[in-house]
């Protein structure tokens, strides 16, 4: 029993999931689900579908040269087991994961370097073109604010900037979403757990870069 | 050393016939009346050069097939010489040759002569002469070619023998029972009758013995007479006793029921020793069953035993009939011949110093004979426990346990499960039954199992000291200041609106059927404008007063004067008060009115309405018709329903 990688996208294909193709010269190409299959069969290139492992490491999305990537290979040599071993080999493993979970990590963040200043630059120009359709008050609103202000004395100004405050905060809120939790891996290699409790539909899980590797990242 | 494949030599009539048909053929053959004369004589010239060339190289072909005496080996040479005789052979070839010349010369003449004709007439004349007299030489040639065209066939038919291949040659007086011997000996079906000269040519067999392959060659009797009495059936077997390097099998009928004397025979022998000189001989004494040796009279034995003595002689017994003794006769002979011929080679090989040529020792070199090992006895290893191994028994009790025991003792065949870890060949005879995951953490186990993993580990560990050391973990997570979060937050909230306003405009957009109506046109209620601007932070209280003041009230004015509503510009026009009435109405806006439901009272009255619609839809969808209006009539017979044969099934389908 094995865990082979699928042929197509790269992800690890169980026993009992996938299909596996014979060609008349011996090779054999495994396949994780029928979409690989049915690319495959329609002659696509790997390389050029931005969902397979062979593109994102092609493009430079994933960590290809590393000394703990070189720890799986396939052995043609058979070793006779050895119980010391097996245990050694388990061991390392874990630690070998570990390690490249640590360094993928890095290797995202030195990817994304720079994104975010790119995002609040781009936003600047935004907010600074579009001005207008921010929220304010509308005329009656702050016509009553202004009589609530001269019938408690206080100040127009600050009544106005605490009101604008609660229509910023109302927007916010969606009809649908809920709690969305998300597991942050930490560059000192443990896990934090991230609840955010008005995720929505409009929110963009992608654009988070590394929660969808998760699923590919298995190999 | 074949002559099998000499193509046929044509007589002298086919060869012109070959020679002139050739010409005619290959060459054109119309000359036209406005022919230039040189072309003409170019034309003629061409026919003489082009038979003078298939002469040259039909008679040069033949000269080149026929084997040339002096190359040929001696034996060759003067079996040729005998059967056909050389001196004819060497004149009917140099005919042929001399004849060749001869037609080059006269082409070469003609071509000359040719050159100064003056008239087609001429040239033909030239031409007609060249040709004559290519084939008068030919005529002549008439009794070489026939001779060499015999001499052709009879080559084809000799036997083929190797001159310098092992060679046993059968000799003797006619009708001692060589043929016999060959016959017996080896597969050649040598003739074999009971009269005198049975044989008249040399017959070659061939035998195996060793693996190797042994030619025989039969000859014809020789009689017991002085060289140039031999006729050329004798002669054939004088050539090949003197040329052939061979072990030489003289047959001896001791009976004498060859119709010759055992004198006679000893005789021939001793006048035909010179030819034995450097080869073996071995004289056969043949027909031992009729007359055994030892019931001769002493003196003939004495005078066969003395023919023995001079030499290298020796006498075999052997007797066709019984085949008694043959086969020991062969065995001997060729014993005998392949220790002598070795022997030769070797000698031949060494220098007179005693060491070996070069081509010897190259020989010798490739030759390893494989010898036991000197002296040291290697004794066969016998493991003890194989030795102590009692045999097995299948009624002892005691006996060996063997696998089907064992499955018999546990439940036998289906429901004992071979153990096959049993055998395991490890460090360790615990770990035999240990289960090792294949899977692990979503990776194969074995991809990771390397002998030195402990190594490569270490140096991982030591890596990633380093880079910790390095700083490469280290991160710089700031999560930015406030001002940015706002930015970003505004960002977020204009993209929705504009998210908000690109679809509306969408759903503006999408006509649904409905005319364009211009911007201008587009009906805004007041509520609208009013909510907008109020949107847009203006306070439109006061605004909102003046503006309502200020609209136009809908319908008509209250007030009918005609007064400022006309166009001053405008003719009078005589109107009825209802005419002009109506040019000011406005039209009546459309009923908010559902026709479906109209005209029908109540719920009953509307289901009442709805079956009767239904029932007169009904006989509509029978007929399978669209609708009122639809009159289309279907083909009544389909084709493809009606036509052709019906198999087993329903009988509606076809």
């Amino acid at each position: 029993m094995r865990v082979d990688p699928c042929f197509f996208c790269g992800r690890p294909s169980w026993p009992s999931k996938g299909i596996t193709f014979m060609r008349n010269d011996g090779k054999s190409f495994r396949f994780c689900r029928s979409k690989c299959h049915k690319n495959f069969k329609m002659k696509r290139n790997p390389r050029k579908l931005k969902w397979t492992k062979a593109y994102r490491k092609n493009a430079g999305k994933e960590m290809v040269v590393d000394s703990t990537l070189q720890f799986a290979a396939r052995r043609n040599v058979p070793v006779r087991y050895d119980r010391e071993l097996v245990q050694k080999t388990l061991k390392a493993m874990e630690r070998i994961s570990e390690i490249r979970s640590r360094r993928e990590r890095v290797f995202y963040k030195k990817r994304m370097a720079g994104k975010r200043a790119r995002e609040v630059a781009a936003a600047r120009k935004l907010v600074a073109n579009n001005e207008h359709l921010l929220p304010r008050l509308r005329g009656s609103e702050k016509r009553r604010l202004a009589e609530l202000a001269a019938e408690r004395g206080v100040d127009v100004e600050d009544l106005e900037r605490e009101e604008l405050e609660n229509v910023r905060t109302s927007k916010k809120s969606k009809a649908f979403g809920g709690e969305t939790r998300r597991l942050r891996v930490r560059t000192d290699g443990g896990v934090e757990e991230i609840t955010e409790s008005t995720g929505g539909g409009m929110h963009d899980e992608d654009d988070d870069g590394f929660d969808d590797e998760d699923g590919m990242d298995t190999d | 050393m074949t002559w099998k494949d000499i193509a046929p030599v044509p007589t002298a009539q086919e060869f012109i016939d070959i020679v002139l048909s050739r010409t005619q053929r290959r060459l054109p053959t119309q000359i036209r009346a406005g022919f230039k004369i040189s072309r003409i004589r170019a034309f003629y010239t061409r026919k003489v050069k082009f038979t003078q060339e298939t002469c040259s190289e039909k008679l040069g072909q033949i000269v080149a097939s026929f084997p040339i005496l002096s190359d040929q080996h001696p034996f060759h040479r003067d079996l040729m010489n005998i059967l056909y005789d050389a001196d004819h052979f060497k004149v009917a070839l140099g005919q042929v040759s001399t004849a060749k010349h001869l037609i080059e010369t006269i082409s070469r003449d003609y071509v000359r002569l040719l050159k100064y004709s003056q008239s087609l007439f001429q040239c033909k004349q030239l031409k007609r002469a060249a040709l004559g007299r290519m084939a008068t030489l030919i005529k002549r040639l008439k009794d070489p070619l026939l001779y060499l065209d015999q001499v052709r066939q009879h080559l084809a038919r000799l036997p083929d023998i190797n001159p310098t291949t092992r060679t046993m040659l059968v000799a003797g007086f006619p009708n001692v029972g060589k043929s016999s011997f060959v016959r017996s000996v080896t597969r050649a079906d040598t003739p074999v009758e009971p009269y005198a000269f049975t044989t008249k040519s040399l017959f070659v067999g061939h035998l195996d013995y060793k693996y190797l392959r042994y030619q025989v060659i039969d000859t014809p009797g020789i009689l017991d007479h002085p060289l140039e009495e031999m006729n050329t059936i004798e002669m054939q077997s004088v050539t090949a006793l003197a040329h052939l390097r061979a072990a030489v099998c003289f047959f001896i009928d001791i009976s004498e029921q060859c119709g010759y004397s055992l004198k006679a025979q000893c005789s021939l022998f001793k006048s035909i020793k010179p030819l034995f000189a450097n080869k073996m001989v071995f004289i056969v004494l043949n027909k031992m069953d009729i007359k055994p040796f030892e019931d001769l009279e002493p003196e003939l034995q004495e005078e066969v035993n003395d023919l023995a003595k001079s030499g290298d002689v020796e006498i075999l017994r052997a007797s066709c009939a019984t085949q008694d003794g043959v086969q020991d006769v062969k065995n001997h002979v060729c014993e005998r011949l392949l220790t002598e011929r070795v022997a030769q080679k070797l000698k031949a090989g060494t220098t007179s110093g005693g060491s070996m040529g070069s081509r010897l020792t190259e020989v010798m070199q490739r030759i390893h004979v494989a010898q036991p090992l000197d002296g040291v006895t290697r004794e066969s290893f016998i493991p003890e426990a194989v030795k102590n191994l009692k045999k097995y028994d299948k009624s002892d009790p005691e006996r060996r346990m063997l696998a089907r025991d064992i499955e018999e003792a546990n439940g036998g065949a289906g429901v004992f499960n071979v153990d096959l870890r049993k055998d395991y060949l490890l460090a360790d005879p615990a770990w035999k039954y240990d289960k090792m995951p294949e899977v692990f953490d979503g990776k194969n186990v074995y991809d990771y199992i390397d002998p030195d993993i402990d190594a490569k580990l270490a140096a991982l560990e030591e890596e990633e000291e380093r880079l910790e050391k390095e700083g490469f973990y280290e991160s710089d997570e700031d999560l930015g200041d406030e001002s940015e979060e706002e930015v970003l937050e505004k960002a977020e909230y204009i993209r929705e609106k504009h998210r908000l306003l690109r679809n509306e405009a969408k759903m503006r957009k999408s006509l649904k059927n409905r005319a364009i109506i211009p911007r201008k046109q587009q009906k805004k209620s007041f509520a609208q404008l009013e909510d907008h601007l109020d949107q847009l932070g203006v306070d439109t209280e006061e605004i909102g007063l003046r503006g309502r003041k200020e609209t136009q009230s809908r319908g008509r004015a209250v007030t009918r004067s005609r007064v400022g509503t006309e166009d001053p510009d405008s003719m009078d026009v005589d109107m009825t008060a209802q005419q002009r009435l109506r040019s000011k109405s406005r039209a009546r806006s459309q009923p908010a009115t559902n026709r479906l439901e109209d005209g029908v009272q109540d719920e009953g009255m509307r289901s009442k309405a709805e079956r009767v619609a239904k029932l007169g839809q009904r006989k509509r969808n029978r007929l399978a018709k669209a609708g009122e209006s639809d009159r289309h009539i279907g083909t009544t017979m389909p084709k493809h329903l009606f036509a052709g044969k019906r198999t087993i099934g329903k009988t509606s389908r076809r």
